[in-house]
């Protein structure tokens, strides 16, 4: 299965994107330490959700012929300053900061398009 | 004519078939789900089951003044739907087996009101309405009693769970190792700490050592929980050796920026064991002669 929608709204459907995150690359042949970088960037998207806009989808998927991608929506508050929340340490909830950065650098590509109030969009993708 | 008075010739025609749907009932359901649970139905409780249902139905009816009360599950009858459930579901007897037990109570009834054919055709209809709206809300108590049952189930299981998962162990005099295992969410963050502190207090511990082995993986939230962990036990005067993070999670928390102050990591147990001992002026030697 390359598609997988999974809706977060409590703190345990966070490990549980983590581990399908996981399988998922394994299955689509990433190394270990890609698999654990996939999951990690899963787990902090996830934790965004739950955390900043109170619950959303994760969708993980095949993107091509050779990367997987993982893609948030939801329909929280949204992110008024993208370039601000992607600073190190910048955190609107008294957390680390070092989430969607750290995505930025555990995955190849990382697309942000959010509509304050309205709807969040993230991709984050990596390549085999 | 009025809903008091069909509910009250309604009642009383189920009293009067009650031997017939019984055994209508015994039968089906035996029928269907009998032999799945060999040793598990009788006929003998079957009928003790059916017995003390249609009475709760007659004091049900009686207790019906304008029309159909809904049925809570505080009523008599209520209870007696969420008890057969919860009873079901701890005697292994699946979900689908017991709505097949209220749907065949539906039919065997339904059945006997057409055998016991009523005055006209418009009172049968609303017989059967009557039947419809009280068994439907019985089945749907069911489901409810069911995802009760699981509910509880669930929540005692990961309560042992997290009792089980965080074990304080004292190595040596003022040592303590603290395994963390699994998934670290806020709960189990809070548990670990409040655990990790009072045996720091309670041992004296000077070094502490958190294994880390067991988390799936190393995201900033396990980071700032360990991390808050980690400066309470500094508070309290206790160094802290982290072992088990993995190369993949040592990769990953350079890739997200995270460097834990003040803990001295060792790549394995028994190198955070050695470290820990050293710490307190200890360390492990072979016996002379031994080799
Ligand atoms: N899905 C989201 N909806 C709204 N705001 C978000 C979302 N994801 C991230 N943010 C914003 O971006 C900031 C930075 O996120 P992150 O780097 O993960 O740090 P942290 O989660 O520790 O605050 C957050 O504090 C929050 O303001
Ligand atoms: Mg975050």
């Amino acid at each position: 299965m390359s598609v997988l929608h999974l809706s977060i709204r409590n703190e345990s459907d966070i490990s549980e994107a983590v581990r399908q995150s996981r399988a998922m690359a394994g299955r689509l042949g990433f190394s270990t330490t890609s698999a654990y970088y996939i999951a990690t960037a899963a787990s902090e998207l996830a934790a965004n959700l739950w955390i900043h806009a109170g619950g959303g989808m994760i969708t993980l998927q095949r993107h091509g012929a050779r990367g997987m991608e993982l893609m948030t929506v939801d329909n929280g508050p949204g992110i008024a300053d993208i370039d601000k929340a992607l600073e190190e340490g910048f955190s609107t909830a008294n957390g680390l900061g070092c989430g969607l950065p750290g995505v930025k650098r555990l995955m190849d590509e990382l697309d942000i398009a959010s509509y304050p109030g309205v709807r969040t969009e993230i991709k984050a993708r990596k390549w085999l | 004519m009025s809903a008091k008075t069909n509910i009250a010739e309604l009642s009383a025609l189920l009293e009067q078939s009650r031997a017939a749907i019984i055994d209508e009932w015994k039968r089906t359901v035996m029928d269907l789900v009998g032999h799945k649970y060999p040793g598990v139905l009788s006929m003998d409780e079957l009928h003790r089951h059916a017995d003390l249902k249609l009475a709760a139905f007659s004091a049900y009816f009686a207790s019906c003044r304008e029309g159909l009360v809904t049925v809570t599950k505080e009523s008599p009858l209520g209870k007696m739907v969420y008890d057969l459930s919860s009873d079901h579901d701890t005697r292994g007897i699946k979900p689908v087996d017991t709505a097949l037990y209220l749907v065949a109570l539906k039919k065997a009834i339904s059945h006997q009101l057409v055998c016991a054919f009523p005055d006209s055709q418009e009172q049968f209809v609303e017989f059967l309405e009557l039947l419809h709206g009280l068994m439907d809300q019985l089945t749907i108590l069911s489901f409810d009693a069911y995802a009760t049952t699981r509910e509880k189930v669930i929540a005692q299981q990961s309560q042992s769970l997290m009792e089980l998962s965080t074990p304080v162990i004292v190595l040596w005099n003022n040592v303590l190792l603290l395994p963390l295992v699994g998934v670290i969410d806020t709960i189990r963050a809070r548990q670990f700490t409040e655990r990790m502190l009072e045996a720091i207090t309670r041992h004296e511990g000077i070094v502490t050592i958190i294994d880390v082995t067991g988390v799936p993986v190393f995201d900033t939230g396990v980071a700032r929980h360990i991390m808050k962990a980690v400066d309470a036990a500094q508070l309290l005067g206790s160094r802290v050796v982290m072992t088990g993070i993995s190369p993949e999670g040592a990769q990953t928390l350079t890739k997200l920026g995270i460097s834990f102050a003040n803990v001295i990591s060792r790549v394995s147990l028994r190198a955070g064991v050695a470290e820990a001992l050293k710490l307190v002026g200890r360390r492990i030697e072979s016996i002379a002669g031994a080799n």
